[in-house]
């Protein structure tokens, strides 16, 4: 017959490099399938689920984190070598995550004010998503990223055809669902024109902007978009720092956050007031470089 | 107290308006009309009349929506919002399919019916009503209908309200659509200070008007509300020039404002999904782990998505977001008269104010076709059909090259597959979705599909043996216009798995050689190993009266052949093109390079057909995927003249 339905399990591994395990708990967030996926394929390596480790090689690795550690950078290559496919999942492995904040900053000077013995700290001067060093087969974005994508990868994996992953604005998922534009309607600054959809516009339908926790979607017009929010009574920096979230790292994110001057971890003076917030509200921003991590979200009730 | 007028028009005190929510509730509807959630007017389901938006304005510019109290007892004193009624009729999201391969690889096929609700709408603008009647032509218009529309659509009680407060973005009377409501409903309204005139519009209407406690409607109503719609009308005015515009606009297609507005565009796709009469739909799987059983779900999607015009092996005939806008805004005003009779645009401007970089389609359009009024039809639905899919058979797989194979399909018992003419088929299999293939041969029993393995569908379409079952659907599109070649010469040129499709035409010239003059069938390939049919060649080339020509772009070292492009065949052969029937398929650049070649031989456009490729996801006309220029390539093609595609061919991102 058609096709040969008794190949061996796929061999799966789950690897973190600097990140939550959020990402990974969504593997284990898919309840009610979990039983009929570990009957399908053979989970060799979960941290967050089994303490039992094994080597590769491996038919599929997920890859939660950030290449943040000279450990890491080691890792990534090993995994790399072992995976025929080698899938990121979450902000951090797709676009270097919270951590990159540091990126735009002095690394040196964050380690020194966080650690009371910064010479113990072995880091990389930037923390980076895992493209940037090895060759990836596929994303799943998000952070967290998506169960019901996890599912739909993992069945299109097992059925053999293309995943749906779908590479367009968060608005079209945002209407399909029957919400009300919050920038048109309530001035509110929204990431979603130039966000991959996978949330289902969560945000949006909770009065919210987009966060863009699932990063740029393709040919993102982040300069037009910019220039809606300074429309919308924010200054530049302001503007600017409204992409520097999640994925703030992930081009073209990161320029528009560069070029504006929206960069993270500026002292409070230059930072700009509650994103959102529609007359200027007292600063959010982080006192001291070590809560930088703490990005202002674009999102906020009137 | 009050007494049932028989007139046309009546006249229910604001105090009464309930009656009619109560009513429309009493004959099993949901009523479904306008109220205030997240900042806006929106649509939903209402059960009193306190749920409308009562004493609400709306003021809507280029990206901004803003509710504000006009202190006064009006429901109906905005124009229309974020939602439209397509929503209801042509729902967001949908299963269509439903597919199953058992155990021993039996496959089935199977639409999925859902349970249609007997709704009611309250508040239809006559944009609105135009909006409906475009999407009664998109989708019944036949020959493929789209029957959970029909009956969506057929289903729905309709309760106009003549527009009394425009917003600065509608454009309806440029349009001729609005605002004054004139036919395709079933109760009209006209909101006054104290109540509502109401006339009927349909036999269900009049029923229901009966129902109604009305009072006779005085002069000064009727001329209160004629006032009220000249207002209206003078308020919109006539900002944009629709005469003439289909044929302003597609003359710019080199204009240099849509670079510009590229800069400004999103491509959100917000202008799309608000509109009440974008159609697009994209296709896709949900299945359990082991694919077993699958549902095809249904969504609306966008042309401003990169996705939407991408096919295999990476191409996109539409790159730049100026592509995209472009394909809209041509297609939204020009390109849909050509396939509907009708503008897509029916001026309600909702992609004007729901646009959140604010980009202003009447300026653009002002712009780029600068000033002449598209006539509309009434719309028309004659009888159509869903397309199916049938289960058929592989006979034969037989393998062609490393990645190619012809499977042999027999059709289901029974079918009349005599009067079944097309140029493809969309094949599916279930959890994995549906591709579209070319027959490149007819046989009694059914066909011969050559299938490269490219992406996941094919290369498992190519797994396929002896006893398999697939899903077809009927053969589709407009084929290989042999007859026009009769009695003439017949140049046939195929690059690659441009071949199979013109295959038929070949076996139709073996079969009735003494119709035809000189005949020359020309192949190229990339390497001698993609050749294809090479059997069938040279049994062409042995019979002695088909001039064949073979090579390949890279030799091996086996290969004592030609090596070269495909045209090197031609280019300096002494056959006289002024008599010859040219059918050409392949690679664009090879189709483009072929075409020049033909020229210089003498061919002229009208008589060089070619088969064009784009991203097709229905195959009937439906989705929307797969426009070029005012043409579905899927229904109106694939095959056409160089002379019926005229600048559309070749074009960048059209």
């Amino acid at each position: 017959m058609a096709r040969a339905t008794t190949t061996p399990r796929p061999r799966l591994a789950v690897v973190k490099l600097a990140s939550c395990d959020g990402c990974q708990l969504m593997l284990l967030d898919l309840e009610d399938h979990l039983l009929a996926i570990a009957e399908r394929v053979d989970i060799v390596e979960f941290p967050e689920a089994t303490s039992h480790r094994s080597s590769g090689p491996y038919d599929v690795v997920l890859v939660e984190g950030a290449v943040s550690t000279p450990e890491q950078l080691e890792q990534i290559h090993e995994i790399r070598r072992e995976a025929k496919l080698l899938v990121t999942i979450g902000a951090c492995a797709t676009a270097g995550g919270i951590q990159a904040m540091r990126n735009w900053r002095d690394h040196d000077a964050f380690r020194a004010a966080v650690y009371a013995h910064p010479e113990y700290i072995e880091s990389l001067a930037t923390a980076r998503p895992v493209a940037d060093y090895v060759k990836v087969d596929a994303e799943l974005r998000g952070c967290p990223i998506n169960a019901e994508q996890l599912l739909e990868f993992l069945t299109a994996l097992l059925t053999g055809r293309r995943p749906n992953l779908p590479d367009e604005a968060v608005c079209a998922a945002c209407k399909r669902a029957g919400r009300v534009c919050v920038m048109v309607s309530q001035g509110i600054p929204c990431l979603g024109p130039v966000t991959m959809t996978g949330c289902g516009a969560l945000c949006p339908g909770f009065d919210r902007g987009c966060y863009g926790c699932f990063g740029p979607r393709e040919q993102a017009n982040v300069t037009s978009l910019s220039r809606g929010f300074m429309h919308l009574g924010r200054t530049p920096a302001q503007a600017g720092r409204l992409f520097a979230g999640f994925t703030g790292y992930a081009e073209p994110f990161r320029d528009v956050i560069t070029e504006l001057g929206g960069v993270p971890g500026t002292s409070p003076a230059e930072t700009p007031p509650a994103a959102g917030a529609v007359a200027p509200a007292a600063p959010v921003a982080p006192a001291t470089p070590a809560a930088a991590g703490t990005a202002p979200h674009p999102g906020g009730r009137r | 107290m009050t007494s049932v007028t028989k007139s046309a028009t009546g006249f229910l005190p604001r105090a009464r308006f309930q009656q009619l929510i109560d009513l429309l509730v009493e004959d099993g509807r949901t009523v479904i009309g306008p109220k205030v959630a997240d900042g806006a007017i929106v649509y939903g389901e209402l059960r009193s009349v306190a749920d409308l938006p009562k004493g609400m304005g709306a003021e809507q510019r280029p990206g901004a929506y803003h509710l504000h109290d006009r202190g006064d007892d009006r429901l109906f004193a905005y124009a229309v919002g974020p939602t439209s009624w397509k929503r209801f009729v042509f729902p967001p999201t949908l299963d269509t399919a439903e597919s199953r391969r058992d155990e021993n690889g039996h496959v089935s096929f199977g639409r999925v019916r859902h349970e249609i609700p007997k709704l009611a709408f309250l508040g239809v603008r006559a944009c609105e009503l135009a909006a409906l009647g475009i999407e009664d032509r998109v989708f019944l218009g036949g020959p493929y209908t789209d029957e959970d529309y029909r009956a969506r659509r057929s289903s729905a009680f309709i309760v106009a309200v003549q527009c009394a407060e425009p917003a600065s973005t509608c454009f309806c009377a440029s349009m001729g659509t609005g605002p004054g409501v004139r036919d395709g409903h079933d109760l009209s309204l006209v909101e006054l200070a104290d109540g509502f005139l109401v006339s009927p519009g349909s036999p269900a209407g009049s029923a229901l008007f009966e129902r109604l406690d009305l009072i006779d409607a005085a002069t000064d109503q009727l001329t209160a509300a004629s006032d009220q719609l000249v207002s209206a009308r003078d308020r919109i005015g006539d900002p944009i020039v629709a005469a003439g515009l289909h044929d302003r606009l597609l003359a710019q297609l080199d204009s240099p404002r849509w670079a510009e507005i590229a800069e400004r565009c999103l491509a959100c796709t917000n202008c799309t999904m608000s509109c009440p009469t974008c159609f697009c739909t994209s296709a896709s799987q949900r299945s359990d782990l082991d694919g077993h059983v699958a549902v095809t779900e249904r969504r609306w999607e966008s042309c401003f998505t990169k996705g939407f015009s991408a096919v295999a092996l990476g191409g996109n005939f539409r790159p730049r977001v100026q592509d995209r806008y472009r394909q809209w805004l041509t297609h939204k005003f020009a390109s849909w008269i050509d396939q509907f009779g009708t503008s897509g645009c029916v001026g309600c401007g909702r992609c004007i104010a729901w646009c959140p970089a604010g980009i202003d389609i009447r300026e653009e359009l002002n712009h780029i076709a600068p000033p002449p009024q598209a006539a509309l039809g009434n719309g028309h639905a004659p009888e159509g059909q869903p397309r199916a899919t049938r289960v058929f058979r592989v006979d034969a797989a037989r393998s062609e090259t490393h990645d190619t194979v012809t499977l042999a399909l027999s059709r289901p018992e029974g079918m009349d597959w005599a009067s079944e003419h097309g140029e493809f088929v969309m094949v599916s299999v279930p959890a994995v979705g549906s591709v579209p293939i070319s027959i490149s041969r007819r046989l009694p029993t059914g066909m011969e599909l050559t299938i490269r393995a490219v992406g996941p569908a094919s290369t498992m379409l190519t797994g396929l043996e002896h006893g398999a079952e697939v899903g077809l659907s009927a053969p589709l599109g407009r084929g290989w216009p042999i007859e026009a070649a009769e009695g003439h010469d017949v140049v046939i040129v195929g690059g690659g798995m441009g071949l199979p499709p013109l295959r038929p035409v070949i076996d139709e010239i073996v079969e009735h050689r003494a119709k035809y003059g000189e005949v020359h069938i020309y192949h190229g390939a990339r390497t001698p190993g993609d050749l294809l049919y090479t059997q069938e060649l040279a049994a062409w080339a042995a019979r002695g009266d088909l001039d064949v020509g073979v090579t390949v772009d890279r030799a091996d070292q086996h290969w004592l052949g030609r090596v070269g492009i495909v045209t090197h065949l031609f280019d300096h052969a002494r056959w006289d093109g002024s008599k010859a029937v040219a059918f050409v398929c392949g690679p664009q650049r090879m189709i483009q390079a072929t075409i020049n070649t033909l020229a210089s031989h003498g061919i002229t456009p009208d008589r060089v057909f070619v088969s064009m490729e784009r991203h097709m996801e229905c195959g009937v006309g439906l989705c929307g995927h797969c426009q070029m220029g005012p043409y579905f390539v899927c229904k109106d093609g694939p095959v056409f003249s160089l002379a019926q595609l005229g600048d559309a061919f070749g074009r960048e991102g059209i």
